[in-house]
């Protein structure tokens, strides 16, 4: 039985972690980014309350930054609310934004202890004063952290995240930071969008984005960040994606590698 | 691409054609059976450096027992390729035919504006996106937005539209006074119609909204910066589905402010495309339901 044998990323020195067979250290994507899709789908299919297929969700997401921890990946990105999930149930909304906080409390706080650096990126300040505080909290406490970046996009939205990054130019024009108005192009709009949180400039861009539940289509989603990522849509919802099929998206994107060389666009 | 293809247990227990023998027809069902065998093809393939080596040693021992079972394989697996076309192929004649009633009975209004990214190697076949077009005039299709990264399908816009515009006028469609209604309405776009085009918008968003003001802080929305791109030339709607040819599944650069809620299908090599493969796509979009965020 062959695998591959990595060095352990939390540098302990000497600890060694195995790869599943068919997954390659050379060839595993910097960047994941996951549309975590199909909780409320999977509570339905079950006849549980929708809040019980978020608790699933949490569970699965805790289970995927592990993995990808373990596997090497340096930047998890991860869809938990879009700026248009507001129109859902103000009772499943009012739930939804508890249990961010009660994500970040617990299972974030275990991955700052784990030299995890996380970042929320979005419309923070559309969120409960709360839940920003913990928010701008943990980021702080976790900024100087060098092993993966987790990254949560909360209240966000690839098109605001674009006009975002417009108005923060406008700002910098207006501030005489920037020069003229023809020095804007895709380069300069590109270094202010939210996903700068993540410090290596080239890992900013997901090389792999997973998609739950079967809908074939980005949501609003990383729009300008995934030109040339890899899309990968799985049938299982959310709540049932685990380790085997997290293998089974990164060994799909290597043989790719494998096959066309990263062909790039 | 779904990647329920690649689950040995799944595709075991779903491996086999299903026959519902109705009066004068017979409906198969190929889908399990072909995600099968691509799987299968995709894992044969993984072996093949491992091959060439086999295959290098075997050819420099000397040895003609193997040399002759290397040939066999050889031919084993020319087979296997060949089935594997031949049942792709069988398939898209049915569709293609209308023996399956849900591909004949295609709702094609759902479809209100359709892409087709093509990587740019494979967009210098101009006959094969040509035919491609007919496919999707026949089937329907009203607009359709045809996209590349380096803009290859932007230098061979004016030829497709010529050859399609001469086609319908040889054809028996030529006198029907509504043929020009029934007509492809062709955009050609490539990767400087997405980020540059919106690093222009931003342009013409500071020049109207902040600099010409005493605002402090710009209160941009996204309407603006839709209105913004409408300004500079980009009214075009969103697609609903987006077809991608080549060997990567992804969309290589397409707008990005365009395809916020698009259905993305990847169909494969342009060289090896079916209308049959190109109807199921349309059907499986015209089956779904998106929540919006709800």
């Amino acid at each position: 039985m062959g695998s591959s044998i990595i060095k352990s990323s939390c540098g302990t020195g000497g600890a060694y972690e195995e790869l599943p067979e068919g997954l390659e250290k050379e060839l595993m994507p910097k960047h994941v980014a996951v549309i975590m899709d199909g909780n409320r789908r999977w509570a339905k299919s079950r006849g549980l309350p929708v809040q019980l297929g978020h608790i699933a969700g949490r569970r699965a997401m805790k289970q995927l930054t592990r993995n990808c921890k373990k596997f090497g990946v340096q930047v998890l990105t991860v869809f938990a609310f879009s700026t248009e999930n507001w129109i859902r149930p103000k009772e499943e909304v009012n739930f939804l934004m508890n249990l961010f906080e009660e994500v970040i409390r617990s299972d974030m706080e275990e991955l700052i202890q784990n030299d995890v650096r996380v970042s929320v990126v979005g419309n923070v300040g559309g969120l409960r004063p709360s839940l920003q505080s913990l928010i701008s909290s943990s980021s702080e406490r976790s900024k100087d952290n060098k092993g993966m970046d987790m990254v949560t996009a909360l209240n966000y939205s690839g098109r605001h995240d674009i006009t975002e990054a417009t108005k923060q130019i406008a700002r910098k024009v207006k501030d005489g930071v920037l020069g003229s108005v023809e020095d804007i192009d895709e380069t300069l709009i590109e270094k202010h969008l939210q996903t700068n949180v993540i410090e290596e400039s080239s890992y900013r861009n997901p090389d792999l984005l997973i998609r739950t539940s079967g809908e074939l289509r980005l949501s609003n989603f990383m729009l300008w960040q995934s030109a040339y990522t890899e899309l990968i849509f799985v049938d299982k919802l959310f709540p049932d994606f685990n380790e085997g099929d997290l293998v089974e998206a990164l060994t799909l994107f290597q043989k790719r590698q494998r096959r066309y060389g990263g062909h790039k666009y | 691409m779904a990647l329920n293809c690649s689950n040995n247990s799944r595709f075991l227990s779903g491996f086999g054609v299903r026959v519902f023998p109705q009066p004068g027809k017979l409906e198969f069902d190929f889908a399990r059976l072909i995600m099968f065998l691509r799987w299968l093809e995709a894992t044969i393939l993984d072996f093949g450096d491992e091959m060439h080596k086999v295959y290098m040693w075997i050819w420099s021992s000397g040895d003609l027992g193997l040399r002759l079972l290397w040939h066999i394989l050889h031919l084993i697996l020319s087979t296997w390729y060949f089935i594997i076309g031949l049942m792709g192929s069988v398939e898209s004649f049915l569709i293609s035919s209308g023996l399956f009633k849900r591909y004949r009975d295609l709702d094609i209004s759902k479809v209100q504006y359709l892409a087709v990214a093509i990587d740019s190697d494979e967009a210098l076949q101009t006959l094969k996106v040509l035919e491609l077009l007919r496919w999707l005039e026949a089937i329907g299709l009203r607009k359709v937005c045809l996209y590349d990264t380096a803009g290859v399908l932007k230098k061979s816009k004016e030829a497709l539209t010529l050859l399609l515009k001469n086609e319908r006028m040889s054809s028996e469609t030529a006198s029907d006074p509504l043929v020009e209604e029934k007509c492809l309405s062709l955009e050609v776009i490539s990767f400087s119609d997405g980020k540059q085009a919106v690093a222009k918008a931003a342009d013409v968003l500071l020049k109207k909204h902040y600099l010409s003001s005493n605002t402090e802080k710009p209160k941009l929305t996204e309407s603006d910066m839709t209105d913004a791109l409408g300004a500079i030339g980009y009214r075009e709607p969103d697609p609903d589905l987006m077809l991608i040819y080549g060997p990567a599944r992804c969309h290589m650069g397409f707008p990005a402010w365009r395809i916020r809620y698009t259905e993305i299908l990847h169909m494969g090599p342009l060289k090896s495309m079916k209308i049959g493969a190109l109807i199921k796509a349309i059907h499986r979009y015209t089956m779904v339901h998106q929540n919006y965020g709800t």
